[in-house]
């Protein structure tokens, strides 16, 4: 919340935000209202940097405070409730975004830290644990420490060309730990770990260092939106740091068996991401085939037991290309200096601009409104206008940041 | 349709997506095969029967052309008033009794594809048409349409495409794009494919929970539009439909193309390759090579 150069919030000036409301010639405040809601819509666009390197392999470890402080009740209908809500989105976006990344889950209470789920790429059992979650009691004090060093255990043997990322929840003020915090924070610096903490009372200047020191990103929450909006911050695949090794990785792309063949020879058996289970489930002769050992299995993306390779599908590579060729921001213009006699319309949705800005995308010069800008940034990624057109698009060069 | 049990009701929208590649369809002469009018046809009788299922019921057609994509209807809020002032085109099939709505659809629709046809394209005309456009134009639409619903009505959407071209493998990102966008708003995409299998809307299909049909008789076109593709995706579950094909979600690899079981992924742009080498042709950035583990040498004795 506060940066580096500004003070606290109690030492700046007074800010006279009823200065920003400005009243026309009717007396009415819609048009200043509305011009406030567009920019606050385009701000996340803006913020973005393009043509940075992203590290797109992640793995990442969440820490839930478990300690008392999380019972407060300051979010409805308590802070760890609303949580695990949150989480349960969280995850779900997050391989939505990041297909081909892994998520590891672990709580800190009573002093300890405990690992609620190994890391791991399906999204299912995470969200099965963070429903188991909501019995435990919330006891104790929060243990930095502790659970720092649990998340470097595993994260120190993951491969140099994936990002190795911690992120914190915690609504603790302080932390009980059995050693120097300091000398746990120069070990993560050393094994490029990226700790981002998100706060849920007020700073704390340990995590603040901790941030700071590896990289992360350090923030407060105020209320449940802001919450859920700086989760959804950590969605996206960070910026890539100068020590992330770049390789090629083996990868195998099943082709998936359909019980329809009746040439096929393929006969019945069980899969192996279902051997130790006690129910019959699994069991069938459809599926996907490692394509170096035949070991079968029923989903993907999975890392095959047998032999090691990383089993994927095309489309779950296609899904984070959109992060490395992203559509260039739209040019604002004034609707009124558009020089046609007709009247303006979106290119995508066809529908009349009324509103006084208009947005031009500047490869194929098409119009947009607001919205369909908004949802070409966030949720299409690629420009309407830019797609219909038949030259194959550049692929800019990527830069380490 | 069905009423849902909290009596909300459920507004249909089907956004038709028309492949009207000039090539393609020229290049189709025989008697057997269908022609561009008779499949326009078949297309508005699909699209009439469409919303004449319920009063509320939403249609909107797009034509996928060689180098851009266009909206044929609804049309825009000026061209609509400036034929509404010219006395509308009561002649064109409307004046005997046939719902008004069932006209406009029609007249509007053969009036804007007579003018895409007629503007004669510059530069080279490739025989494949650039659906992924048409696709972003239809999700815009969608999404502006969800967003000014009444309260109280819920809107669910499907594309369908017609196609009848050869893919461009240059927009599948673009495509993939669309498509996950697509699942994403809970949109279904189904194909009907006249002649050449399409392995873009193979996946499309797969992903999104659509149906994926070619043709086997071309003359029977509407039928298979009416039996298969006129239902709603949530009364699908209760009919026989085509059994679901296996699609093959191999990658191709950047270099030449081939499909491959094993591949090597780049793991910076994450562009895919069917053999190791030194420097990733699209980000240009070099791996490490990762050699055998080196002996201690062995000091050679010196003969004299």
């Amino acid at each position: 919340m506060a940066e580096e150069e500004t003070g606290y919030r109690w030492e700046t000036e007074y800010e006279k935000t009823w200065e920003a409301l400005v009243e026309d010639e009717s007396g009415s405040l819609q048009a200043s209202v509305a011009d406030i809601v567009s920019k606050a819509k385009r701000r996340h666009l803006l913020d973005k940097i393009g043509n940075v390197r992203l590290g797109m392999m992640r793995h990442l470890f969440v820490i839930i405070d478990m300690s008392q402080a999380m019972n407060d009740q300051d979010l409805k209908p308590s802070r760890i409730l609303t949580t695990l809500k949150l989480l349960e989105h969280f995850v779900e976006e997050y391989f939505d975004q990041n297909p081909i990344s892994q998520l590891g889950i672990m709580a800190s209470r009573n002093k300890r830290a405990e690992k609620i789920t190994e890391l791991g790429g399906n999204p299912r059992r995470h969200v099965t644990a963070l429903q188991g979650l909501t019995t435990k009691p919330c006891q104790g004090e929060l243990s930095l420490q502790n659970s720092l060093d649990m998340a470097l255990q595993t994260l120190r043997h993951m491969p140099g060309h994936a990002s190795r990322e911690v992120l914190i929840i915690g609504g603790s003020l302080t932390t009980c730990d059995p050693g120097d915090i300091h000398s746990t924070i120069k070990i993560l610096q050393e094994n490029n770990v990226r700790c981002s903490v998100i706060g849920l009372s007020a700073e704390v200047r340990v995590c603040k260092k901790l941030c700071q020191a590896t990289n992360g990103q350090y923030n407060v929450v105020l209320d449940e939106t802001h919450f859920k909006d700086l989760l959804n911050q950590h969605v996206t695949p960070p910026p890539a740091t100068a020590n992330t090794e770049s390789s090629l990785i083996k990868m195998g792309f099943p082709h998936h068996s359909l019980t329809g063949d009746k040439n096929s020879e393929e006969k019945a058996s069980m899969c192996m991401c279902h051997l130790d289970s006690k129910e019959s489930q699994g069991f069938g002769s459809n599926g996907y085939f490692c394509p170096q050992c035949k070991s079968k299995y029923c989903e993907l993306p999975i890392e095959c037991k047998a032999c090691g390779l990383t089993l994927v599908s095309a489309p779950h590579l296609a899904r984070s290309y959109h992060h490395l060729f992203p559509p260039e921001p739209f040019k604002e213009l004034l609707t009124s200096d558009i020089m046609t006699d007709a009247a303006v319309c979106c290119y995508g949705c066809q529908a009349e601009i009324l509103e006084p800005q208009v947005y031009q995308c500047e490869k194929c010069q098409q119009l947009f409104c607001l919205d369909c800008d908004l949802f070409t940034h966030e949720t299409l990624h690629s420009c309407p206008g830019c797609a219909s057109l038949r030259s194959t698009p550049q692929t800019p060069r990527l830069h380490v940041s | 349709m069905y009423e849902m049990s909290d009596q909300t009701a459920v507004s249909s929208l089907l956004v038709l997506v028309l492949d009207t590649n000039p090539v393609w369809w020229g290049s189709r002469q025989q008697e057997t095969q269908v022609q561009l009018p008779e499949c326009l046809d078949a297309a508005l009788v699909f699209a009439n029967s469409h919303l004449m299922l319920s009063h509320n019921n939403k249609l909107a057609v797009i034509a996928a052309h060689t180098d851009r994509s266009h909206f044929l209807y609804p049309m825009r809020q000026e061209e609509q008033m400036q034929m509404d002032a010219d006395g509308g085109d009561a002649s064109v099939g409307g004046g005997d009794g046939k719902y008004e709505l069932f006209a406009q659809v029609d007249s509007v629709v053969k009036k804007e594809m007579q003018q895409l046809m007629s503007q004669n394209p510059e530069g080279e005309v490739s025989p494949d048409s650039v659906v992924a456009g048409a696709l972003a134009m239809a999700l815009c639409y969608i999404h502006r349409l969800e967003k000014e619903c009444t309260i109280g009505i819920k809107l669910s959407a499907r594309i369908l495409v017609l196609k009848g071209s050869e893919d461009n493998p240059s927009q599948y990102m673009n495509f993939m794009n669309a498509v996950f966008t697509a699942q994403k708003q809970s949109v279904v995409i189904d194909a009907c494919i006249i002649e050449n299998e399409s392995g873009l809307l193979q996946q499309a299909c797969d992903i999104t929970g659509g149906i994926y049909l070619k043709i086997p008789q071309e003359t029977a076109l509407v039928q298979y539009m009416l039996w298969l593709f006129l239902p709603d995706p949530t009364v699908r579950s209760k009919l026989t439909l085509p059994p679901r094909a296996q699609v093959d979600y191999r990658a191709a690899c950047f270099c030449h193309r081939h499909l491959i079981d094993i591949g090597y992924v780049c793991s910076v742009c994450l562009s895919i390759f069917c053999m190791f080498s030194p420097i990733c042709s699209t980000c240009q950035t070099t791996f490490k090579i990762l050699g055998p583990p080196k002996l201690p040498k062995k000091k050679s004795k010196k003969t004299s």
